[in-house]
């Protein structure tokens, strides 16, 4: 099977190195698990500190690579017409590769400090906060290489068709370009600080994140259900509409205790009540469309995929987020592994799921067939399952112990101190640490899916089976 | 791979009873989310009032969602009640369980109810898996 338009070819590599920092990530969070048990594995090598910058700066990363990769496969076929440069593409490719590989040897390599020193931090500050940690030149390197990429998307979708799907796309786009400026403003004062901080982070995954998340979703159900676009674009339109309203202002539920007006407390908690609702209409939007479909589409992983992004999203984003948005109950709850629990299994059922839907979709079209091989699916469901139940168990031993450190660290007449409740919780480390061993399996066998092949036939077999159409 | 045979195509004008269906799963869900008890009574009256004349895609959804919605309280309210009961209010592992079992069992029932509604706004009977009954 051929391309539609030979210029979705780019989006190949992307797709290929998003996985390869997937898999870092992954590594990177086996030893993170396992140094909360024991605590100096691999210290002085790999201090916790700098394996869980890399843990987290890889999974934006990596995201970051397969948004791009799936707005170079979409957006030429939304558009109907080829894209504006191939060869900036690629040659943005190298860059943002070569800027992440650097940045990541950087982390383990230098001492935070000196890495800090050596790549001009003094000139404007802005590493050290969380999940902002990149030296100033790769922070400048993002924002290089998203302004062209956006540059040329833009100009794709100008010249070609406009469709709902690739105009929310560049929406997406535009706002997460635009929101990771705030990663430059690092005001002294820490309330002003943590306030804009939140800019980029909340308003990526709960703003403008969730628009991308919307137009991938929608471009694969649209491909693999054949439900009319109109109806695909009008629960697109509630579902945007939605994300906005509810996580735009739902941001003040980060600034309860962070030294901004007591008014956030209501505002926070009333927004961010209804931010689990575009992740309610997502998951009854994908099994809608797939009840609905006109044809059966021959890729069954990568329906399982977009089935499995709306309800783990819902789960991950909305149940475990609504679990400790209110403020009364945040109080308790804030900065515990309940957070942590939220965290990963958002991050995994929204943003993961969302790439390796699209990865599932597009990669066998890349490679130059419409599905993947029988075996090779069977075993892309398989790791599918894999990763997504262990992450579900993650997620509870998570909550299990946020739970039980709410209750030692703030609710007892005589708290604990933080490290006298972290020995406690270790059984549950140790669970959460081999839930995240099975995920790893789960990612080999995602991984394998990509070289398997079918069994050949034996004779008898080939001649009792009707010739595939 | 062999490409599997056309599914019915989904035909726009809305089987009988798709209104009342969706009513039922709506309901479900409401009870679930927003407004526990009293989204229960109105389901309950839907179900008396249409068991008998109601066509059969709605009584099937009628029918699941009433069974799931008792199921649910007995889930939800009676075991998380007994669970606090025997493992006293002020001990921890009571909170450990109570919550995590909550917080599953309800979130299971809820991804149940979503995949019923599309069943229901896809014109499509459901059974619930173990809260349901058997479809007539």
């Amino acid at each position: 099977m051929q391309l539609q338009y030979k210029s979705q070819a780019v989006a190949k590599p992307y797709f290929i190195a998003a996985i390869a920092l997937f898999v870092g990530q992954i590594l990177f969070g086996l030893i993170l698990g396992l140094q909360y048990v024991v605590g100096d594995f691999l210290f002085p090598a790999i201090p916790f500190n700098i394996a869980r910058m890399v843990h987290t700066n890889l999974l934006i990363v990596w995201l970051l690579f397969g948004f791009m990769g799936a707005a170079y496969y979409l957006v030429p076929e939304e558009t109907e017409t080829e894209l504006h440069s191939p060869l900036l593409a690629h040659l943005l490719f190298w860059i943002f590769l070569a800027a992440g590989a650097l940045t990541v040897v950087g982390y383990l390599m230098v001492p935070y400090a000196s890495l800090a020193q050596m790549t001009g931090n003094d000139m404007l500050e802005t590493m050290g906060r969380e999940f902002l940690e990149q030296p100033l030149p790769t922070k400048l390197g993002i924002v290089v290489v998203a302004l062209a990429f956006l540059y040329n998307i833009g100009m794709t979708i100008l010249k070609g068709r406009k469709t709902a799907i690739s105009i929310i796309l560049l929406t997406g786009l535009v706002g997460l370009a635009v929101l990771f400026l705030f990663a430059f403003y690092n005001p002294s004062n820490l309330v002003k600080d943590k306030y804009y901080w939140w800019w980029v982070v909340h308003l990526w995954v709960e703003g403008v994140w969730e628009l991308i998340l919307g137009a991938i979703l929608g471009f694969v159900l649209l491909k693999i259900t054949g439900v009319d676009r109109e109806v695909i674009e009008k629960w697109l339109y509630v579902i945007i509409t939605l994300t906005l309203v509810t996580g735009i202002i739902g941001t003040g539920h980060h600034y309860y205790w962070i030294g901004a007006p007591g008014y956030w407390q209501w505002w926070g908690s009333i927004f961010s009540a209804l931010e689990p609702i575009p992740f309610f209409a997502m998951t009854v939007f994908c099994f809608n469309m797939v009840n609905r479909r006109r044809r059966q589409h021959p890729n069954k992983a990568a329906t399982l995929w977009a089935l499995g992004t709306g309800v783990m999203a819902f789960l991950g984003a909305g149940v475990w987020g609504f679990l400790h948005t209110l403020a009364p109950v945040n109080y308790y709850t804030h900065g515990t592994q309940i957070t942590a629990a939220h965290g990963h299994m958002a991050f995994y059922g929204a943003y993961v799921m969302v790439v390796l839907t699209i990865i599932s979709y597009a990669m066998p079209i890349l490679r130059g067939r419409e599905v993947n091989p029988e075996r090779s699916q069977v075993l892309e469901m398989w790791s599918f399952w894999l990763m997504t139940v262990s992450m579900v168990f993650i997620t509870l031993f998570l909550t299990a112990a946020g739970i039980l450190q709410v209750w030692l660290q703030r609710i007892i007449p005589n708290p604990q101190s933080f490290m006298a409740v972290q020995d406690q919780l270790a059984m549950f480390y140790w669970l959460r640490w081999l839930a995240g061993v099975v995920f790893m399996i789960g990612l080999v066998v995602y991984l394998y899916s990509f070289f398997a092949k079918d069994k050949p036939q034996t004779a008898e077999a080939s001649e009792a089976q009707p010739a595939a159409t | 791979m062999p490409a599997s045979p056309e599914p019915p195509a989904a035909d726009d004008e809305a089987p009988p009873g798709q209104g009342l269906a969706i009513a039922a799963e709506s309901l479900y869900l409401v009870n679930l989310l927003l407004l526990p008890g009293l989204a229960f009574l109105a389901l309950l009256w839907l179900y008396f009032r249409h068991r008998d004349d109601a066509p059969p895609l709605a009584r099937g959804h009628l029918r699941q969602t009433l069974s799931a919605s008792l199921w649910a309280g007995i889930l939800l309210v009676i075991a998380n009640l007994t669970i606090i009961a025997l493992g006293g209010y002020d001990a921890p592992w009571t909170w450990v369980v109570v919550i995590l079992y909550f917080t599953a069992a309800h979130t299971t029932l809820i991804v149940l109810g979503i995949v019923g509604l599309a069943r229901a706004l896809a014109g499509q009977p459901y059974r619930y898996p173990l809260v349901g009954k058997l479809l007539p």
